[in-house]
């Protein structure tokens, strides 16, 4: 798969229009400036594309179905197929020794340019036996594929913060990539899974200006991450007007009112989906009836239930909550008669019961 | 399926009105067509990176009025670039399959790249053609 981007492209009917469409939006979606959608456009469908080793770990597969199959076919998946991807264990045709061979062989080939993108959590316990790949321990795969890696990309909410297997209580001491390479550019991309676009636009900056785009604290894209699901949700007037579905079947869920006395984590959750939603626009969770789940913050499966209320701060999701909660009376009411009932349940992780559900 | 389907209606919380942050787009337009006729460079507004209001949006397009040429585009959905009352002024709006907005600007050039063109694509078209003469 040799030459340039456009032309592998055009051979899948994806026309010159086409992808200067879809970069002058993505450019958008970056916040980066109009003029930026061209000079995107122009430098990745020239770009050789550059070798991509993608290490799956302690992971379920989601964020690579996400990315590939978000909906038949998208440019994301196509870009992401084109990218001269010499290790995908999920995606590539060869198995066993000839898939690590053809790990090797790439590492070697382009040490110190490739792109090395993880999805997983790495597990420490047992020095690391709980995930192998051919009889090698992921946090030593992890460790050899850094060493000649240009950056590293962490996909998805385990790669990027450990996830659902580092969930209380831990049972394989799971750890993110942040926690074991610390002597290269790291960009997260948290989401359970991820949103796709993100990836391409990580990408697509990487392509276009060789360098990766500007990183929040928890090293997510800015431009993506930068605000909350609550700072851009539709139904954020009503949550201004103190006006809340209590369950999900009154009255004001069927007016589409604010979700956050049914636990929506939108006030401390830092993803795109309100604006960029998902299934290519098609709706996102909010949209659909559902509060948010925090699913690309830190600990997200450990912020107790999903469907109690935030308290004010929220703990362990302890984000500046506080701060989104003040302003309307009824969310400060909730939250504080939130509180005690937080005091009264001990334990760190509380199952959901159906009753959480009826509440 | 369609949404209708679906028992819950999600109402609009009354239309937020204008902001006031229209306005002074008009002004940067003008900046923007005057810099086009000196130097002939083009330039674009992305308004979604704006905060504007479907109500500022409406104002903005209204004072524009509605130009001689509209052009629609068939690409991974639909886009159009719509000339505005002001020649060089163009409305152009993206669309995904499912015909949503993605995105939306305004663009000041005297032709937008969009609708040019690229020579690569006229040198597949003159391939083409050779092809058809071929065969007469
Ligand atoms: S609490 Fe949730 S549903 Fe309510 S406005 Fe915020 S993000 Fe939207
Ligand atoms: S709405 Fe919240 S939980 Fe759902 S995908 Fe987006 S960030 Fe994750």
């Amino acid at each position: 798969m040799q030459g340039p981007l456009i032309d592998t492209l055009a051979r899948r009917g994806v026309t010159r229009r086409t992808f200067l469409k879809y970069c002058a939006t993505l450019a958008s979606m970056m916040a980066l400036p109009p003029t930026a959608g061209r000079a995107m456009a122009e430098a990745m469908a020239a770009a050789r594309r550059p070798s991509v080793i993608w290490l799956p770990f302690q992971e379920c597969t989601g964020c690579t179905e996400s990315i590939t199959r978000s909906h038949s076919p998208t440019i994301e998946g196509m870009i992401f197929d084109m990218i001269s991807l010499d290790y995908q264990e999920t995606l590539m045709a060869a198995a066993g020794h000839q898939a690590e061979e053809a790990r090797q062989n790439a590492m070697k080939d382009n040490a110190g340019k490739y792109l090395l993108i993880v999805d997983g959590s790495i597990p420490l316990g047992h020095d690391g036996a709980y995930s192998c790949i051919g009889g090698r321990s992921n946090v030593d795969m992890l460790k050899e594929a850094a060493a000649g890696a240009a950056a590293v990309i962490a996909v998805g909410s385990c790669a990027s913060f450990g996830g659902i297997p580092k969930a209380n209580p831990n049972p394989t001491g799971a750890v993110s990539v942040s926690d074991l390479v610390k002597d290269k550019p790291i960009v997260n991309i948290p989401g359970c899974p991820p949103i796709p676009v993100v990836m391409t636009g990580v990408l697509a900056h990487y392509l276009t200006f060789g360098s990766l785009p500007e990183l929040d604290d928890k090293g997510r894209p800015k431009s993506f991450y930068g605000n909350t699901i609550h700072d851009r949700c539709y139904r954020r007037p009503f949550y201004d007007q103190g006006k809340f579905a209590k369950t999900f079947d009154d009255e004001g869920a069927r007016q589409g009112w604010c979700l956050f006395e049914l636990g929506c984590k939108g006030p401390v959750t830092h993803n795109a989906c309100a604006t960029v939603k998902w299934n290519g626009g098609t709706s996102w969770p909010v949209e659909s009836g559902h509060g948010c789940l925090g699913c690309s913050e830190p600990d997200f499966w450990d912020g107790g239930s999903f469907y109690k209320a935030l308290s004010a701060p929220a703990d362990p999701l302890k984000f500046a909550a506080a701060a989104a909660v003040v302003g309307a009376g009824a969310g400060v009411a909730v939250s504080v008669a939130n509180r005690v009932k937080k005091n009264t349940a001990k334990a760190t992780h509380e199952t959901t019961t159906l009753a959480d559900l009826e509440k | 399926m369609s949404f209708d389907s679906i028992p819950i209606h999600v109402v609009p919380p009354g239309e937020p009105g204008l902001t006031g942050n229209a306005p002074p787009l008009l002004r940067e337009l003008l900046e923007m067509v005057r810099r086009l006729l000196e130097t002939g460079e083009p330039s674009a507004i992305d308004l979604s990176a704006l905060p504007l209001t479907p109500a500022d949006l409406d104002w903005l397009r209204d004072k524009l009025g509605t130009g001689e040429i509209g052009v629609t585009l068939q690409a991974n959905g639909e886009s159009t670039l719509n000339e505005t009352a002001c020649p060089g002024v163009w409305w152009v709006t993206h669309h995904n399959e499912q015909g949503a907005v993605t995105s939306q600007f305004i663009e000041v050039a005297f032709v937008p790249d969009l609708v040019k063109a690229h020579p690569r694509d006229v040198e597949i078209g003159s391939e083409y053609l050779e092809l058809l003469v071929s065969d007469l």
